[in-house]
């Protein structure tokens, strides 16, 4: 066996951790769903609701990603990363991610700001300006901002390669685009929750 | 880091992609940290700019609507991220080939970099921008 495989982290995990994990994310998702939702009613009878549920699911997903980029970006910045392949791979599944919940999310703008009164901006602007004057005004840019970071971390990744682990300043730089793409992917995140929660599009 | 140790870390690290020729120059990270750059900044200006004058908006609207499906229900929205795209895109390539064999103090550039995104963010602040288009 080579020193590599001999390393604590290398080790496999054994099949009954694995499916201990699966069981419990599954069964924690399904608890929560219907705690809070009950399964019929689980999109909404609101007009935007089909895009709505993309997005949002579009959106969870690029955090999950995020959060583990955000990690990588750690070690790589502290110089102590080993899964290296994985961060390459993983800024290029966050610029992807990136760019289909913005996609995503300019198909259910299309229900929020619908010109009629029903529709979340216009019950906004009449009840609570500062909602969409702030809340989702700043989110709407801000999460624009994710796309180039991720695409430009993934870009050094794969122009660079290894070499990035050698020079400490692409390794910064990466680790901080990282760092900020995550920064404004939960700004991003926690607004369009809220605003989803006070009125659904 | 030794040329040996260096070996050892390819060695070691397995990658995605195969590793480059080892003096690449920075330029090109340079050149993508601009762009990106450029590109937000040209999100928040546009958009200081069509809460300031009401024919610039329809005519951001207008360029959103010239390939973006769905553009008359997303609105101006649809014409600032056309515009930001083309300038974040249009900058990479001239800067790319500008910059791509020239090594560069990737230090310095990241610190412009941060400066430029930290003015982004606080130009896309609605009290901000609202206050610097007069309302």
């Amino acid at each position: 066996m080579s020193v590599m495989l001999e390393h604590p982290d290398l080790k496999e995990a054994s099949t009954r951790s694995l499916v201990a994990v699966v069981a419990i994310m599954v069964a924690s998702a399904l608890a929560f769903t219907l705690a809070t939702a009950p399964f019929a009613k689980l999109l909404g009878e609101h007009a935007g609701a089909v895009p709505a549920a993309f997005h949002g699911l579009a959106a969870f997903l690029f955090l999950f990603i995020g959060t583990i980029g955000l990690y990588l970006g750690w070690r790589l910045l502290t110089g102590r990363i080993r899964a290296f392949a994985d961060l390459q791979l993983l800024a290029v599944v966050a610029a992807t991610s990136s760019l289909i919940a913005i996609v995503l999310g300019n198909w259910l703008y299309i229900y929020y700001r619908a010109p009629i009164p029903e529709s979340p901006r216009s019950y906004f602007v009449k009840n609570a300006p500062d909602i969409h004057r702030i809340f989702f005004e700043f989110k709407e840019f801000g999460a624009l901002f994710t796309l180039p970071l991720t695409v430009v971390a993934a870009f050094i990744l794969w122009q660079y390669g290894v070499q990035v682990l050698d020079r400490p300043w692409l390794r910064y730089t990466v680790a901080v685009l990282m760092g900020l793409a995550f920064f404004y992917l939960v700004v991003a995140f926690g607004l369009g929750a809220a605003v989803t929660k006070l009125r659904p599009a | 880091m030794s040329a040996k140790l260096m070996e050892e870390v390819e060695r070691r690290v397995d990658t995605a992609w195969p590793p480059k020729p080892r003096t690449m120059p920075s330029g090109a990270a340079v050149a993508a940290l601009m762009a990106a750059m450029l590109g937000m900044l040209a999100l928040a200006v546009v958009n200081v700019f069509t809460a300031a004058s009401k024919p610039f908006n329809t005519w951001v609207h207008d360029v959103g609507k010239l390939w973006m499906p769905g553009a008359a229900g997303i609105g101006p929205y649809s014409g600032k991220e056309t515009i930001a795209l083309l300038v974040w895109l249009g900058a990479w390539v001239l800067l790319h080939y500008a910059l791509r064999g020239r090594e560069m103090r990737l230090s310095t550039w990241l610190v412009v970099f941060l400066a430029g995104v930290g003015v982004a963010t606080t130009l896309i602040w609605p009290p901000v921008f609202e206050y610097l288009a007069g309302h």
